[in-house]
């Protein structure tokens, strides 16, 4: 009887899903679930196979192995009834440029089955709630990034999807657009929608989502909540080196530290895994001098996702 | 709305939304099929002559031998004789002056100044102008002679209009005998330029528009689009549906604004929208075409601009094809526009009904469907670019 129920309540179900390109494996037996009024992060850098993923829960593209279940529902290509549950608003603006605002949402609203008078009013309480009512009337080409960005998520939400697809939503996006779609997802997550959020902005993933899946190479690498995340790297801090000289002698120099676990040399310094870092932070900036290093900033950061994913992948989130 | 109609309307509203599109659309054939009908245009059918000059007995007597001949003479003054003439709105001007008028009330010979227009029907007009004036002057130097030996006015005018009466006078019926001339009988003066126009635009209209189709798929639309509740059957329907819309809209405007503006005769309408339409259907099928195969939008337009012409030219929408040699003619077949050229052309220049342009429908319509099913599956193999 709970199984059931944890099922139902179950409104993406993923499992052991992988796409192959050729020879290249862009997506690995990748498996998560996402629950009503959840917000879900795929956490990985550009490449990694986030939006496969996300083109295959949204139906865009087969899988060659695995499920995907929507609100109950098999996601195929071929399955349009399951598309009615979701809300895609894809990291690329998928709007017209050349119309309104209010066109390009009553189009969408109309492959969604909306019509008449319910379009028109799901249509304006989407306007109001991007903001775009007073310009909702011109065409879209004359809009800022942000404004494109918030009416790219507004088609999303037009029908009122169970589950809400976003994919890497603030990229290229000012400071304060940006602050604001974080603002509105938040709100979505509240109201109950589930929300399946990609990102390489660590801070993003920490800020939004309940649960968080590392990804990296196609497969998820860890998963769980922000807090069961940090624990896997057993605690470690990690010390940015910033400075210039033989910053690879020092990296090397370092390695043999009993205290440090990891180095990564991105050429303008170091960044050190390391347990107990205050404490260990001498004899490494000591280290590093004496192997040929002037260091001229020293930065200990306590662990973050960013640490989580260097510990899971052995390397940097942006690379 | 059902989605494949949201689609095809979207395509539609974008396409008419182009500013630069407005003018290609709506402006400049009309433009075109004006400028081609005043320089080129047959006549109306109706012979027309313009006599300048002083009001006078000869102009009277010319008016009077004219009309007789089914001539439709206008009394003008030089200047608007002349721009008649260089406009094509007259095919023969007569100028006259005092001393022509004097010559002929005297009953002495006079010289007229003649000036044809440069239309095909100048010639045939000519002939009948030299022949009414041969007969004016031929009465008034009988009258001269009588009135000369003694008779009076009155009784000369009387004894030559019971002589005439009591005699068949010859009558001169000018009639071309050339072939490409008989082909272009029965048309008006913008009849051949509409027809040539609509066919020109429908199809190039239809290749320039296949940018938008492009800009779907690049702004990543059609993605977002597949992941709503719509199959890609519908999608490439939506899209086929739009590109024949524009292709109609293009094609309507030209057949309804030149009815309108020029009074072109379609002939049987029903007849020639059925050829629109067919014709319509395989634009759209190329439009469709270009639109899957290309991936830059901007050289889609080229390539749509540089194939419609080249397509127009070979089908007879530049030079009409009654003046291509042979071979070419042969080839022009190979076009779409050849066959609706000739459908159009049996419909307005000599009544064609349904069965006379069923092959050339029927070749319109296997075209249609073979372009149709190649479009359709090039534009289902593009979708998967799009996402």
């Amino acid at each position: 009887m709970e199984a059931v129920q944890v099922q139902t309540r179950d409104v993406l179900d993923v499992s052991g899903l992988v796409r192959r390109f050729g020879d290249l494996t862009a997506v690995d037996g990748v498996s998560f679930q996402i629950r009503a009024g959840e917000t879900y992060g795929l956490l990985g850098p550009n490449g990694a196979g986030k939006t496969t993923i996300i083109s295959m829960v949204a139906g865009l593209i087969p899988a060659d192995e695995g499920t995907v279940r929507v609100a109950g529902r098999d996601m195929t290509p071929a399955e349009t009834d399951a598309k009615r549950a979701i809300g895609l608003v894809p990291q690329e603006l998928a709007i017209y440029p050349d119309l309104t605002a209010r066109e390009n949402l009553k189009f969408f609203g109309r492959l969604q089955g909306l019509a008449g008078k319910d379009l028109t009013r799901r249509t304006n309480e989407v306007l109001e709630l991007i903001g775009l009512s007073d310009r909702a009337g011109d065409q879209t080409k004359k809009y800022s990034g942000g404004m494109k960005r918030r009416l790219n998520i507004g088609i999303g939400l037009l029908h009122r999807p169970t589950l809400l697809i976003l994919d890497e939503p603030t990229v290229g996006v000012d400071p304060q657009s940006r602050n604001s779609i974080l603002e509105s997802v938040e709100r979505l997550s509240v109201e109950g929608m589930a929300v399946l959020y990609t990102t390489h902005y660590m801070e993003e993933a920490e800020r939004l989502c309940d649960r968080i899946a590392i990804i990296d190479e196609g497969r998820i690498q860890a998963e769980g909540t922000r807090d069961e995340l940090i624990t896997l790297t057993g605690g470690v801090d990690r010390i940015n080196l910033r400075g210039g000289g033989s910053t690879a002698r020092a990296a090397d120099a370092l390695r043999g530290l009993p205290a440090v676990q990891h180095v990564d040399n991105d050429g303008a310094g170091l960044m050190l895994t390391v347990s107990d870092g205050p404490t260990a932070l001498a004899g490494i900036v000591t280290g590093a001098g004496a192997a040929g290093m002037s260091v001229t900033s020293v930065e200990i950061v306590r662990p973050d996702l960013e640490s989580v994913f260097l510990h899971l992948t052995g390397k940097a989130l942006r690379d | 709305m059902s989605a494949v109609a949201a689609i095809a309307f979207v395509e539609l509203r974008r396409f008419l939304r182009d500013k630069s599109n407005l003018f290609f659309v709506f402006v400049f054939p009309l433009v075109l099929i004006l400028l081609l009908g005043s320089q080129f245009g047959a006549g109306s059918g109706q012979a027309k002559v313009a006599i300048a000059g002083p009001g006078s007995a000869l102009a009277q007597a010319l008016t009077a031998e004219l009309e007789s001949a089914g001539i439709e003479v206008t009394a003008t003054g030089a200047d608007a004789a002349q721009a008649d003439l260089s406009r094509g709105r007259t095919d023969v001007g007569l100028f006259l002056d005092d001393a022509d008028a004097r010559a002929y009330d005297a009953g002495e010979p006079a010289q007229l100044d003649v000036v044809m227009a440069p239309q095909s029907s100048g010639q045939a007009v000519l002939q009948q102008v030299r022949t009414a004036v041969q007969a004016v002057g031929l009465d008034r130097s009988q009258l001269a002679a009588l009135t000369g030996a003694g008779v009076p006015d009155a009784q000369a005018g009387a004894a030559l209009a019971q002589a005439a009466a009591q005699v068949a006078v010859p009558t001169v019926q000018v009639v071309d005998t050339d072939d490409v001339v008989q082909d272009f009988q029965g048309l008006g003066k913008f009849d051949l330029g509409a027809s040539q126009q609509l066919l020109l635009f429908v199809f190039l209209s239809s290749l320039t528009g296949a940018a938008t189709l492009i800009q779907a798929r690049r702004f990543g639309v059609i993605g977002r689009v597949m992941s709503a509740p719509v199959s890609s059957g519908q999608v490439v329907a939506g899209q086929a549906l739009g590109r024949f819309a524009i292709a109609f809209v293009q094609g309507g405007f030209i057949m309804v604004g030149t009815a309108l503006l020029f009074g072109v005769d379609w002939g049987t309408l029903w007849l020639s929208a059925l050829v629109l339409v067919l014709f319509c259907a395989v634009s759209a099928a190329a439009a469709m075409m270009v639109g899957a195969v290309m991936d830059n939008d901007t050289a889609a337009s080229g390539v749509g601009v540089g194939g419609g012409l080249v397509l127009g030219g070979l089908g007879g929408c530049m030079v009409p094809p009654e003046f291509f040699p042979a071979t070419l003619a042969a080839v022009s077949y190979a076009t779409p526009h050849r066959w609706a050229y000739d459908a159009l052309a049996d419909i307005q220049r000599h009544g064609g009904t349904l069965a006379d342009i069923l092959p050339q429908l029927g070749v319109l319509a296997g075209m249609a469907a073979g372009l149709l099913l190649l479009g359709a599956w090039l534009l289902r193999r593009s979708l998967g670019r799009a996402l």
